[in-house]
């Protein structure tokens, strides 16, 4: 078959700096191309700069159904995106025009290669198809009113409202929770099928590339390592990049990595619930209150790992900032070692220095203006003594950084000269800084990227494994969860629902949402 | 996002407030629903926090100014015991504070001002309706000038980010927010007035000719600041995610900027138009003593040097309730340009 999207030889500059070299594939109609590698290898902008939606130069030859794009007046590209292209990007709660309804986003989509205005019932149609529920009710809507599974249903339906033969999808479920990705994705590539619409997908999440793949391309710092069909690739991957990718990725098939075995119990959460007054003056006035969550107890020995999984708004973020005292918590106790903590108003240094957090997103936890030295002796200036400090304080950095595996030179730098792993080694250094006895990791690793995050969860559990570590794990990714933790909690509505240790948990489900979330991540 | 040449200049001309207007589409809702389910419900509870609001403003006032030293019967020559004493129990200045304060409340829920204790002649309410409507006319013409000019200016500037138009515009919109009313005021008025003579420099002549300066001089710094806020608001937009999706489904250019970007990028000048429309159209002091206009601003100077405080007492109710009335349309506003703003 006549491929319909042709790349070759195409390179990428950004500033003379090369980001994508001598990159060549071809998708036929139909057919679903992934790209994938850590961030930073230059997926994106391969993707995307050949249709002149980045600031990078691209040179070589894209030929889009017999028409060469590279050097193409952007006007003359404009008009090739309208008619025969779609794209869904990363961000749904973005993408969407606030001050424009849902029926207007899709009414320009529809006549963006000139066809003509949708009807009401039209567009009603364009959303149920991508699964969307009330979708007469959702055309009156502005995109805010939605959630960020509904604001994707949407953009999908608008990229596919003109019939485009190539739709361009940068890492369309990221974003989104599990069991949402699952569903997304199956829809996007039964879409591909039905139509014959060909997909270039842009995608880090190896797992669901092999499933719904057809191809796969694996970049590394701009350069092609291995292509070929997508389920040889993941599952026996050629080159030595393609290896550590794919060991870095948990996977549920993969062999139970060995944990040491944890001691006695040093922490009880009892009857912890938590509600937060419901949004909007309606709300206010009655004294609604929003569950976040309700009644939950847990207990976590010395030592032990226990993951705290559950989709987006389960309330396991609540509950695990409630335990550490860093949020509200109307009722129930948090017991430390058979003595009740206080609670969060009346906690001294010398709790809190106890329980140390480390959250999602590195470089925002971190203050720009501050050094890494800054950052990781703060603790000490609050928690240690004065004479201690000035004595210990610049080789206890150093020391840090090493634990860290980062070089003492790192000291000096700004958080803006970090990558997203050294800046999460910094934040777990800064933790580590006070010499807890539990750490509260709030998706650590989710925002990093495979390989990244893999070298990230290995540091914490040698760290684990020195120092003695409890940990509360706070993740939605079950795989990860099941290669880190010596038990899994999982969350629905602010209720833990099956709490069991990780060899049982996934043979021998108990609860619905469990079922549930192991299905969502196969 | 480039825009070429143009598409800018044809915004330009087409100015910021044109495009504005025909950015206006919610046929969603039908209006009627949109007013009972969204602007109703803001109105009244404004209406509500208002009265108590305009007391507050109102008392505070009066007790400040019978505190300041002097009274409104102090001149040159002492007047007689007497005559003072005749005088302020005409006024009624001559019971308690509590009870003057009462007596004035419930006269001006009548919709009387009071007299005026140095313009003799006049009640408060006279004055105001002399003056009032030239104020409101200079104002209302130089919140208009600004808008146009400024917000022009700002999305022109922003289209051309970084190159020598944008960075000639914004150096003179710092400069027009810098300079005073009473330096650009007589500058205008010296050059065009007593150099070119091209146009009157004093007063109110016959046709409008003697309106050009006083209101270019009052809305020249505000045109500068809506120019500097549109042009940040118009920049931050264009970076957003929801620009690159309507550029990646191929709309053009102009339209990206009319129908996308546009609303968003006028929250700030919203924000900062509520409060300035208010102090514009309730009369600026310094442009009226320069061009020799009688609006409400001089009168209330005169008012508050003299402790008239009828005359005062009026002008700050007044500019109270219009302060109030201003954030409200702002707030519509605001609801109209980005409709996340109508559900808090």
């Amino acid at each position: 078959m006549t491929p319909l999207y042709q790349a070759s030889h195409l390179c990428i500059d950004i500033g003379g700096k090369r980001i994508a070299d001598n990159i060549s594939f071809a998708i036929a109609p139909g057919e679903i191309v992934a790209l994938a590698g850590a961030s930073g290898a230059g997926k994106s902008m391969s993707a995307m700069t050949p249709f002149g939606l980045t600031h990078a130069i691209a040179s070589g030859s894209a030929m889009l159904a017999g028409q060469q794009l590279i050097g193409m007046a952007e006007k003359d590209l404009r008009s090739i995106r309208a008619a025969q292209l779609g794209f869904i990007f990363q961000q749904p709660l973005t993408a969407l025009t606030p001050h424009r309804t849902v029926a207007a986003h899709l009414t320009e989509a529809a006549c963006q290669a000139g066809g003509a205005r949708p009807s009401h019932k039209d567009m009603a149609a364009m959303l149920a198809n991508v699964g969307l529920s009330r979708p007469e009710e959702r055309l009156a809507q502005y995109p805010h009113r939605l959630s960020g599974g509904e604001r994707q249903r949407v953009l999908i339906a608008a990229a596919l409202a003109h019939g485009p033969s190539l739709l361009i999808a940068d890492e369309p479920v990221s974003a989104l929770d599990a069991a949402l990705r699952r569903d997304v994705m199956a829809m996007l590539t039964g879409l591909c099928r039905d139509r014959g619409m060909a997909m270039l997908l842009v995608s880090h999440d190896l797992a669901g590339i092999e499933q719904y793949a057809d191809r796969l391309l694996l970049l590394q710092d701009g350069r092609l390592i291995e292509s070929g069909a997508a389920a040889v690739i993941v599952q026996k991957p050629r080159s030595d990049y393609g290896k550590a990718l794919m060991a870095a990725t948990p996977r549920l098939d993969e062999a139970l990595p060995p944990l040491l075995a944890p001691g006695a119990i040093l922490l009880e959460a009892r009857n912890i619930s938590v509600h937060f007054p419901k949004a909007g003056w309606r709300g206010g006035w009655r004294g609604e209150n929003l569950q976040a969550v309700d009644n939950v107890s847990l207990t976590l020995a010395k030592g032990e790992t226990l993951a705290l999984v559950g989709g987006s708004g389960s309330g396991k973020s609540t509950l695990g900032r409630a335990i550490a005292g860093l949020g509200p918590m109307q009722a129930g106790t948090v017991i430390w070692q058979g003595k009740p903590l206080p609670p969060r108003a009346r906690r001294t240094a010398e709790h809190r220095r106890l329980i140390q957090p480390v959250f999602q997103d590195p470089l925002a936890s971190l203050d720009p203006r501050w050094s890494v030295a800054q950052t990781i002796a703060e603790p000490l200036r609050w928690l240690l003594p004065a004479a201690e400090r000035g004595t210990m304080g610049g080789a206890l950095v150093t020391k840090l950084l090493e634990e860290v595996d980062l070089p003492a030179e790192f000291a000096t730098r700004k958080p803006a000269a970090l990558s997203g792993g050294q800046a999460q080694r910094v934040a777990i250094a800064r933790a580590l800084a006070a010499d807890p006895q539990m750490l509260l990791l709030d998706e650590a690793t989710s925002a990093l990227d495979p390989l990244v995050a893999g070298g990230v969860t290995a540091l914490l559990g040698r760290l684990q494994k020195e120092r003695g570590l409890s940990v509360l794990f706070i993740t939605h990714d079950l795989a990860l969860a099941r290669r880190v933790a010596h038990r899994i909690a999982v969350m629905e509505n602010g209720h833990i629902v099956e709490t069991a240790p990780r060899d049982t948990i996934f043979s021998a489900p108990q609860a619905e949402a469990t079922r549930r979330l192991i299905a969502a991540s196969h | 996002m480039h825009l070429d040449a143009t598409s800018t200049s044809s915004l330009f001309v087409s100015g910021g407030l044109g495009a504005l207007f025909a950015a206006c589409h919610s046929h969603e809702y039908s209006p009627a629903e949109i007013f009972r389910l969204t602007i109703l419900p803001l109105i009244l509870r404004r209406l509500l926090t208002a009265i108590p609001t305009l007391l507050g403003i109102i008392i505070l006032s009066f007790l400040l100014m019978r505190f300041a030293p002097g009274g409104p019967f102090d001149g040159e020559r002492p007047l007689a015991p007497e005559t003072r004493a005749a005088l302020e129990a005409a006024y009624g200045l001559n019971k308690g504070l509590g009870t003057q304060i009462w007596l004035y409340l419930s006269r001006l829920a009548q919709g009387d001002f009071g007299p005026s204790l140095i313009y003799r002649d006049f009640t408060v309410t006279e004055l105001i309706a002399q003056s009032l409507p030239i104020s409101l006319l200079i104002g209302g013409l130089a919140l208009l000038l600004a808008s146009v000019l400024g917000i022009s200016a700002g999305l022109f500037a922003a289209a051309r980010a970084g190159m020598w138009q944008d960075q000639a515009l914004m150096l003179t919109a710092t400069l027009l927010t810098a300079l005073p009313t009473f330096v650009t005021g007589p500058l205008l008025a010296l050059i065009f007035g007593l150099w070119l003579g091209w146009l009157p420099v004093s007063g109110q002549g016959g046709g409008g000719a003697w309106l050009l300066l006083p209101v270019i001089a009052l809305a020249l710094p505000v045109a500068g600041a809506v120019a500097k806020l549109a042009r940040a608001g118009l920049a931050e937009i264009l970076g957003q995610d929801h620009i690159r999706a309507a550029r990646a489904r191929g709309v053009a250019p102009l339209t990206i900027l009319r129908r996308h970007a546009l609303r968003p990028a006028l929250v700030p000048v919203a924000s900062y138009l509520g409060p300035a429309a208010a102090g514009l159209l309730t009369g600026a002091v310094v442009i009226e003593t320069v061009f020799g206009l009688p609006g409400l601003g001089r009168y209330f100077v005169q008012g508050a040097l003299n402790r008239d405080y009828p005359l005062v007492l009026g002008v700050v109710t007044l500019y109270a309730a219009l302060i109030i009335l201003f954030n409200l349309i702002a707030d519509l506003i605001y609801g109209w340009l980005d409709p996340r703003m109508r559900d808090v």
